[in-house]
């Protein structure tokens, strides 16, 4: 486990010196305990309490990187089994997979089709990370040639799937440049393949029966000198695959099991379009690393990636909404207008009762860098003053047809100053949006 | 090579709910259905008992609804101007596990119903099928207050789902529930804290904790799912480790939030880089309920039939 | 064109001032130096500033708060009406905030009380910060023939150490001539400045007999001052009054924004003057010249000594929260406009941070949390909730923004620790209620530990729920009036104030809030240091409640942490008795330097889990029973 900050603090000179630039030694004990700052800006700590320090923070699970210059991914080195805790790190990278049996002419059409995986939700490009391509029957140098090509006419990373070192050998020749990533080393030809991932400095996968026989191989992998390793946990069943990918996560964070203490590469098994994003959904939430999926129509994509921005986000930085003027059902010149923050959360709730209400509504968000209506009053993330500048600057005035504009109950304090220096007329509002509804019906009236 | 023993031991199982009941039971239910149950975390065999699978319901009106997506009507416009017809189709063509009754019919602001319309449909419901019935209100305190008593009533010791509670309106519905032997959905506005707090409310005035499932709102994928998710695994990872309060089965409700979403309601004529909405709209009411599986969700209430059927095939397949 | 004036009258006390024609009634009343109630600083919004206009014409902004009633008797909004013309005004009781005397509190007797058992605790040496000394000074000889000053000094010397000394030039000017006139026999009095001494007095003959000093507790509220006898440190007298600041804004940050938008000198001009008055009521009831008091040493939140002192506010309120200065020197009185002594000095307690000021240092030091080895916590329930957790080894602070509910603002009827103010309230088993006040009289409102207890009795009698939500079914007590649930604690005819004493649900509401923020934030604290309640050793409550704080009630509310009742104990306003304990000597006011250097602050605005926390205390006791053990066996 971390350290906590009292802990940490009690390796530390307690001397207040304020050298680290912080005013005292608990206040940089605990901005270390956060991880938001390195041992080193402390010059005077003493090289016992570094060793100390530094054994407890090493991370339980490893770092991997796949790819290079462009693109490159990086996944692993996560701290906590529930986003809550803390957060997840590293997005889960998903790959799509294609085999070797493809015609010439049908390579450039679904690289193209890949390619074209992205789009952008809520102001973030969010798109696919990786393209696996799976050898089956061909021989290695038409594998080679295939990913030689893919590589030109891509800027994902790679993962080359086949179980003979000497197949990913003729494709490594073409592609160990772009550092992609090898599957699989099993129990027969692990030393074959680690002695490529050696050679080629590339990240190895690795597979066993079940978590036990994983276990012993990556423990043999690491002898042979590889460090970059990521598990397959890939059974056919999702049942079965959730329960190794849960079971490897906690070995490696709860029990500092080093064997298992990697990143994982999973793969979707389901035929079916439907099935097949339950599977991917499950991995993604549930402690996948990599996941290579076949499905690549558009549909399928925006959900699956939508499902990994949505779990990777911050829990502990809010989110926030595009702040501008929102228009709710069908309004007119006369509709009400409404003032908030771009909390997201406080944005959902006051749109959802404006919805209720039936009244077609104006809502002016205000950037108060994510906070809700009483913090971002607090902190000084909005004003009077702001509001009536973001008012202006929304042009509203060319929207609306009256000079009212309803504020928050909480910031009542608002009123005055939005009225002299503005010329709004301020109608406070309730200070819980349920009682937006009510408001609206009874309150409200155009000046 | 030996591998260290991860199972947790949960100090508290998840209540048991069961909702309907048949003869036996009092009421004329063909069958009942029961949720929670379960010492472990979603799908975790390996660690312990999950006895019953999560079921889905779905949602009809008692009035013929006005905003619903043609991807939807093209299902239900035949039908819906009848409850109960809506609901036989639902339990026997699209295999709905429960059915969902929302008033939307006594909104003050919408049709205004009173407590005799809404009972109707309530019973018409009843009688066309054999499932297990939620009544959910309009979301008005003071009309749900008027309306739910004579809904009740008139499915005494069918032992129904009856929705919802909330911190500041508990009292009428909570009466309602001891009296007719129903169960209750207890909501809260997306925070782990005041969830708990409507069943302490609750439970103060003498309901069961094992009589309330936890309503912690719903958010559509992409429309906030990531903090009801949170809640809810929180919530539950509480209610196994001891937290009575937070034991209970959780419902999502989610048809009526993926339904809003751009990426459900947008053809693709709008935007051609989403792809075919057919697929598309069904699959965002799919993959949202996905999403809340893995967080912990007992009962989910959908809307598209191919969403409906498409989960409970994954269900089966997360279950042993 | 000059406005038109007029004259305006306010009642009972007389006092007249003329006005421009536009001007405010809550302005008039500013410049009659009439108190007048006001949260929201003239918005009309909080609806306390209320006056009944007796005689004239005005001209008022409608408003909601008033009932029909009330306007028919003549009911307005001070700062929502202006004068049309010559006007008689009275202020209700309700409204006023009177200059009568607080009880002395007890704190002098409660400290004294307290040492004995915090085991550590030693006391600091006698030294006080400005102090009288008798010298005889040996005649001048062609053989000693030091200079005057230098000759001063030796003899000061004999009597202290004192390294470093220095003489202001007014002393200088006269020092021949009243050595010589007094034949060597004179009074110095030394202040300390920094590292140095200054003699910043020289009078003839012995005059050490009288020699006065201040404690004053700078409050957002409420400001307190202590009349300190220097030679004896003996507590000779207090006074207390409303921070007439309100009037710019209850909160803190509200009069920082005032200070920032209008200049900050009425804010300066407002608390200065009050501090004058206060000490010319101590000083003229005790008999006592005004020249004897030589100096004073205030504590107050930062923002509060920004305010007195002049300095420039505007970052506090903005991340990061940088205040101008945490430890500002000692300086002259007078240079801020303070009546003592001209040449007396003015000395502030050194502030924490931009939210933890010398009100909070001053409370570690009276309670010692620095010298001792147990765990302890110090919880000052003022209008920002400050917490102390720590020990001798390390200490962590952080302030939650708890509001002013319980020093009785944002509350209907709340008052300060006042004659009149209802402290103590029990709800019977029939319903029936009971209550005291201080001093005895018919009430007028209710203090903060009064709110205490009103809050735990409704809620152990059933009237409110866990949520702190009104039962209108539990007592005939709880009325609907305006759309509001109120419970009436004092009906109309047992009142000073011609109306009944109710708590409204938005009052509850607001002190719910207070209680939880208070309570998230040591609980936040606790943890931030990976501990436990339970490890908490000893539990101090600080604040201006006057004699009484129910302990048990404030536990069954959740305002505290569950430990032990005999772990916890109320202390009073500590932050009056740190800035007399360094007064009165030298060696505190330097360790008060030494614990806001080691004090580590916290800041809960920026805590991602606050909220969570906070809402999670918004329930009674808690919504999570587990940290309330005490409380869970009997609920």
């Amino acid at each position: 486990m971390a350290l906590t900050g009292l802990e940490i603090y009690k390796n530390l000179p307690k001397t207040n010196c304020g050298d680290c630039n912080f005013p005292t030694c608990m206040a940089f004990a605990m901005q270390l305990a956060a991880k938001r700052v390195s041992l080193d800006q402390c010059p005077h700590v003493s090289e016992e309490a570094k060793a100390t320090l530094a054994e407890a923070s090493a991370p339980p699970m490893r770092l991997v990187k796949i790819g290079k210059d462009k693109n490159p991914l990086e996944i692993g080195q996560e701290t906590v089994l529930f986003r809550h805790q803390e957060k997840f790190h590293r997005p889960t990278g998903i790959a799509i997979k294609l085999k070797d049996n493809l015609r010439e002419g049908e390579i450039d059409k679904e690289v193209e089709e890949i390619n074209g995986l992205k789009f952008t939700r809520v102001g973030e490009e969010i798109s696919i990370n990786l393209i696996a391509i799976e050898h089956t029957g061909v021989s290695a140098e038409e594998y080679a040639r295939l990913v030689g090509k893919v590589k030109e006419k891509s800027n994902f990373p790679l993962i080359l799937i086949s179980p003979k070192p000497e197949v990913i050998e003729a494709a490594l020749g073409v592609s160990s440049e772009g550092n992609p990533l090898i599957y699989v080393a099993n129990k027969e030809n692990y030393e074959g393949m680690a002695s490529l991932a050696k050679k080629y400095r590339c990240p190895l996968c690795v597979e066993g029966k079940d978590l036990e026989e994983l276990a012993e191989r990556t423990a043999e992998i690491k002898k042979l000198g590889v460090e970059d390793i990521v598990l397959s946990i890939d059974s056919d069943r999702a049942m079965d695959t959730l329960q190794d990918l849960t079971r490897s996560r906690r070995l490696a964070l709860e029990k500092k099991f080093r064997p298992l203490g990697y990143p994982t590469i999973t793969f979707t098994t389901e035929k079916d379009s439907f099935q097949e994003v339950g599977q991917a959904t499950t991995y993604i939430c549930k402690y996948g690393g990599i996941l290579v999926i076949e499905g690549k129509k558009k549909w399928q994509i925006l959900p699956l990636l939508t499902v990994r921005q949505n779990i990777y986000t911050d829990p502990q930085v809010p989110n926030a909404v595009e702040a501008k003027l929102y228009e709710i059902g069908g309004v007119s010149s006369n509709s009400p207008l409404i003032v908030t923050t771009n909390f997201s959360l406080t944005y959902f709730t006051v749109e959802g009762e404006v919805t209720n209400s039936k009244i077609p509504t104006y809502i002016s968000v205000v950037e108060t860098e994510g906070l809700g209506v009483l913090n971002a009053y607090a902190g000084d993330k909005w004003s009077a003053e702001k509001i009536g500048k973001t008012l202006e600057e929304q042009k509203v005035k060319e929207k609306v047809g009256h000079n009212s504009v309803i504020i928050p109950g909480l910031v009542a304090v608002f009123r005055a100053e939005l009225e002299e220096d503005f010329g709004w007329k301020v109608l406070v509002g309730p200070e819980e949006a349920a009682r937006i509804p009510a408001f609206l019906k009874n309150e409200w009236k155009v000046n | 090579m030996t591998i260290p023993d991860v199972k947790q031991k949960w100090a508290n199982p998840i209540n048991t709910v069961t909702i309907g009941a048949a003869k036996e039971g009092g009421g004329t239910r063909t069958h009942t259905i029961s949720v929670g149950g379960s010492t472990t975390l979603p799908f975790l065999h390996f660690e312990g008992e999950i006895p019953h699978r999560p079921v889905v319901a779905m949602e009809i009106l008692d009035i013929v609804p006005e905003d619903w997506h043609p991807l939807l009507s093209k299902y239900f416009s035949d039908v819906w101007d009848n409850p109960g017809k809506w609901a036989k189709k639902c339990v026997e063509e699209f295999g709905a596990d429960l059915i969902c009754l929302r008033l939307a019919g006594c909104d003050p602001d919408g049709k205004n119903q009173g407590p005799e319309e809404a009972a109707t449909a309530v019973k018409s419901v009843l009688e066309t099928t054999g499932v297990p019935l939620i009544i959910w209100g309009c979301g008005n305190d003071d009309k749900d207050n008027e309306v739910l008593p004579k809904c009740s009533e008139v499915s005494a010791g069918e032992r129904c789902l009856l929705g919802s509670i909330t911190e500041d309106n508990y009292k009428t519905l909570v009466a309602l529930c001891k009296a007719d032997g129903h169960k209750l959905i207890a909501e809260s506005p997306v925070d782990i804290n005041i969830a708990k707090q409507v069943n302490i409310l609750a439970t103060d005035l003498g309901l069961d904790a094992e009589d309330i499932v936890i309503y912690p709102t719903s958010g559509a994928l992409g429309y906030g799912i990531e903090y009801v998710y949170s809640i809810m695994e929180r919530g539950r990872l509480a209610g196994l480790s001891g937290d009575k309060m937070w034991a209970m089965p959780i419902l999502c409700d989610i048809g009526k939030e993926v339904w809003k979403a751009k990426e459900a309601i947008v053809s693709q004529n709008e935007v051609p880089q989403w792809g075919s909405q057919e697929e598309r709209g069904p699959l965002w009411e799919a993959t949202t309920a996905y999403v809340y599986l893995l967080a912990g969700t007992d009962i989910l209430i959908m809307r598209h039939p191919k969403a409906v059927k498409e989960v409970k095939k994954y269900i089966n397949k997360l279950i042993v | 064109m000059e406005k038109k004036k007029v004259r305006v009258t306010f009642q009972p006390s007389g006092k007249t001032v003329k006005v421009d024609k536009d001007t405010t009634l809550l302005e008039a009343g500013a410049q009659a130096g009439v108190y007048i109630s006001s949260i929201c600083g003239g918005d009309g919004i909080c609806g306390k500033c209320r006056l009944i206009i007796k005689k004239g014409n005005i001209k008022a902004n409608p408003t909601t708060l008033l009932s029909r009633e009330e306007i028919r008797k003549g009911y307005v909004l001070a700062c929502q009406t202006t004068a049309e013309g010559d006007l008689e005004v009275e202020v209700p009781a309700e409204s006023r905030a009177e200059k009568e005397k607080i009880l002395v509190d007890k704190d002098a007797q409660r400290f004294r009380a307290l040492y004995p058992q915090a085991e550590e605790k030693t006391f600091f040496k006698y030294d006080p910060l400005v102090q009288k000394l008798y010298l005889e000074l040996p005649k001048t000889t062609l053989q000693d023939n030091l200079a005057d000053h230098l000759r001063l000094y030796r003899e000061i010397r004999r009597k202290r150490k004192i390294p470093i000394m220095q003489s202001g030039l007014k002393v200088l000017r006269i020092l021949p001539k009243i050595l010589r006139e007094s034949k060597g026999k004179v009074t110095a009095t030394i202040g300390i400045r920094g590292k140095t001494t200054e003699v910043i007095q020289i009078e003839e003959g012995d005059t050490t007999k009288e020699s006065y000093g201040l404690a004053v507790d700078v409050g957002t509220c409420t400001v307190v001052v202590h009349l300190v006898n220097l030679n004896n440190s003996q507590t000779i007298d207090a006074e207390a009054t409303y921070n007439s600041q309100r009037v710019y804004g209850e909160e803190v940050t509200r009069r920082i924004i005032y200070a920032e938008l209008k200049g900050p000198d009425k804010l300066r001009e407002a608390i200065v003057n009050d501090i004058n008055n206060l000490i010319s009521t101590l000083i003229s009831r005790n008999k006592i010249k005004l020249n004897d008091v030589m100096t004073l040493v205030c504590a107050g939140n930062t923002t509060m000594v920004h305010l007195l002192l002049g300095l420039d506010p505007s970052q506090i309120r903005r991340e990061p929260y940088i205040p101008a200065c945490t430890s500002p020197p000692p300086i002259r009185a007078a240079e801020v406009g303070i009546k003592i002594n001209p040449r007396g000095l003015l000395y502030t307690l050194p502030s924490i941070s931009g939210w933890v000021g010398g009100d909070i240092t001053a409370g570690i030091l009276a309670t010692g949390v620095n010298e001792t080895k147990s765990l302890t916590m110090l919880i000052d329930i003022g209008t920002n909730g400050e917490i102390v957790l720590g020990s001798k080894e390390w200490m962590v602070c952080c302030a939650a923004s708890a509001g002013p509910a319980f020093e009785g603002s944002g509350v209907k009827h709340g008052m300060r620790a006042a004659a009149g103010a209802i402290e103590k309230v029990e709800i019977l088993a029939d319903g029936k209620v009971k209550h005291s006040t201080i001093g005895g009289v018919k009430p007028k409102g209710i203090c903060g530990s009064g709110l205490i207890d009103v809050m735990a009795e409704l809620f152990k009698a059933g009237f409110i729920n866990r949520s702190a939500k009104l039962s209108p079914e539990a007592s005939s007590r709880i009325r609907e009036k305006n759309g509001e649930l109120e419970f009436i604690l004092v009906p109309a005819s047992e009142t000073q104030i011609g109306e009944a004493i109710v708590l409204t649900r938005a009052d509850i509401e607001n002190l719910i809030r207070a209680k939880a923020a208070i309570f998230a934030g040591a609980d936040i604290l606790v943890k931030s240091m990976d501990l436990e309640i339970k490890e908490i050793e000893q539990l101090y409550l600080a604040g201006g409640f006057g004699n009484y704080l129910n302990k048990e009630k404030a536990l069954v509310l959740g305002l505290i942490p569950d430990i032990s009742p005999d772990k916890v104990q109320f202390v009073g306003n500590t932050s009056i008795m740190g800035a007399k304990m360094a007064l009165l000597s030298r060696e505190a006011l330097e360790r008060s330097y030494e614990i806001t250097k080691k004090i580590t602050y916290y800041d809960l605005i920026t805590n991602p889990g606050y909220m969570d926390e906070f809402i999670s205390a918004k329930f009674i006791p808690h919504t999570d029973l587990a940290k309330f053990p005490s409380l869970a066996k009997k609920l």
